[in-house]
């Protein structure tokens, strides 16, 4: 598995209305070489910073962050070759009128031959089992057939590396489940933020993160028992569940 | 979001004259049309054109419900044209108008309709190579087609969507309610697009 590191990574953006800027995560060290790697932690906690620092999407305002040992600043555009990003709603990702030409739009760098293009597009629908879906359009699709087809456009190109932002918080049950075990047969490594518990048992490793910081780092049970026993004690003091 | 108040009609897999014409051919029927909206003065030739237009679309197998689709969501803009038009230049001005405008919408319709996207984007590329020596990348020419193409519906639906969340609060006279939601969502999806094309790489200039 290629490994993730962070060597300090922080991120702070600047406020109007303060001369201190907000600072979203605060420097944090890490080495992530698991296949299945988990995000946990409340809404504004700092998780999707986190995840959009692996892709380059955000640079780090301290320290840096690499994949496979190439920088995410300075290499960035190997870096997005090598990480796929799914974002949280598929509509926002998926930019062509059907799957199928998102798929082949993945691809349009990397091959320039259009038939030999539309074949490597059918067989990265057809891995997900979404071939007959392929020509309709993305508002015709559920969210859990929109959500693999945003996965199928990302993993046409081979990533490395497969980094998810709650993939299932618009999903439902059966969805959810259908999600689930795509990601099961997956070789690339993943790395996921989520607000399904369930999900985050499946993982090798879950980091819980509370207010910017990595609270916790470890095996799937005892981060969520951690999680859930931080949630609790919110509650119980009236601190503010956002 | 409902995204389904498309203006032109999405691409319908066939084996018609026109899904095997070559892609210059059709580009220039739009052209034209384009061009002769501006030269007909005579509201019974727009109106011949049309015809031969939609006739046209029927025979590439998109289908008359697909033509009705891709003209519905214009319908009460031209409305207001031709009464305005009627009012200040009288009915065969406004007839002329209205139709020159229908016949636009459906060439371009018959283009998206028997052209892949694909193949539409390898086209814009080809048009837009002799640019590439002053800097231009022909790739981002394309992809800024299709993204248009998708974008269009988005911001129907949207506007759909706000029209109901004002018409719940009894806010469908209110211009700022109906405006302002619009032009926001639009501007935050235009933010997530842009994020998910650099997550993927596109748009980037070529190594």
């Amino acid at each position: 598995m290629p490994a993730v590191t962070f060597a300090q990574a922080s991120v702070a953006v600047e406020r109007e209305d303060s001369p201190h800027p907000k600072v979203l995560l605060h420097p944090v060290n890490l080495r992530l070489v698991e296949a299945r790697i988990g995000i946990i932690g409340a809404n504004g906690s700092g998780k999707s910073t986190l995840l959009r620092l692996v892709n380059g999407l955000i640079q780090p305002t301290t320290g840096t962050v690499a994949v496979d040992g190439d920088d995410t600043v300075r290499a960035v555009r190997k870096v997005r070759r090598n990480v796929g990003f799914v974002f949280t709603d598929p509509l926002s990702q998926l930019v062509m009128p059907t799957g199928r030409e998102d798929v082949e739009l993945s691809l349009r760098r990397s091959i320039r031959n259009a038939a030999e293009r539309r074949s490597q597009a059918e067989a990265a629908l057809q891995r997900l089992g979404l071939l007959h879906l392929a020509d309709q359009s993305i508002y015709e699709l559920s969210g859990g057939e929109r959500q693999l087809m945003a996965l199928a456009a990302v993993l046409a190109v081979d990533p490395k590396v497969l980094v998810l932002d709650e993939p299932s918080t618009l999903l439902d049950l059966r969805n959810r489940e259908l999600l689930r075990r795509t990601l099961a047969g997956l070789d690339q490594q993943i790395i996921l933020s989520t607000h399904d518990l369930e999900l985050a048992l499946d993982m090798d490793r879950v980091l819980v993160i509370e207010d910017g910081r990595v609270a916790f780092d470890g095996a799937p049970a005892e981060a969520v028992t951690a999680y859930r026993s931080w949630c609790m004690q919110g509650l119980n003091t009236g601190r503010d569940v956002q | 979001m409902r995204g389904h108040g498309f203006l032109l009609a999405n691409y319908v897999p066939g084996d018609s004259l026109l899904h095997r014409a070559p892609l210059a051919l059709k580009f220039l029927l739009v052209a034209a049309c384009g061009l002769v909206s501006f030269v007909i003065v005579d509201w019974r030739i727009s109106a011949a054109v049309l015809a031969a237009l939609c006739a046209l679309f029927l025979l590439s197998d998109a289908g008359a419900k697909r033509l009705w689709k891709a003209i519905r969501p214009l319908a009460p803009v031209l409305l207001v044209i031709a009464l305005f038009q009627w009012w200040q230049l009288g009915g065969a001005t406004a007839a002329r108008i209205v139709l020159n405008i229908l016949l636009c919408v459906v060439a371009a319709s018959l283009l998206t309709a028997t052209t892949p996207i694909q193949r539409l984007l390898d086209g814009v590329v080809r048009a837009a190579r002799p640019f590439s020596r002053f800097g231009a990348d022909p790739e981002r020419f394309a992809l800024t087609i299709g993204i248009m193409l998708r974008s269009i519906p988005f911001i129907a639906g949207t506007f759909a969507d706000v029209r109901d969340s004002a018409k719940a609060r009894g806010l469908e006279r209110n211009p700022r309610a109906l405006v302002l939601p619009v032009f926001i969502t639009s501007v935050a999806y235009a933010r997530q697009t842009g994020e998910a094309l650099a997550a993927r790489g596109l748009g980037e200039a070529e190594d």
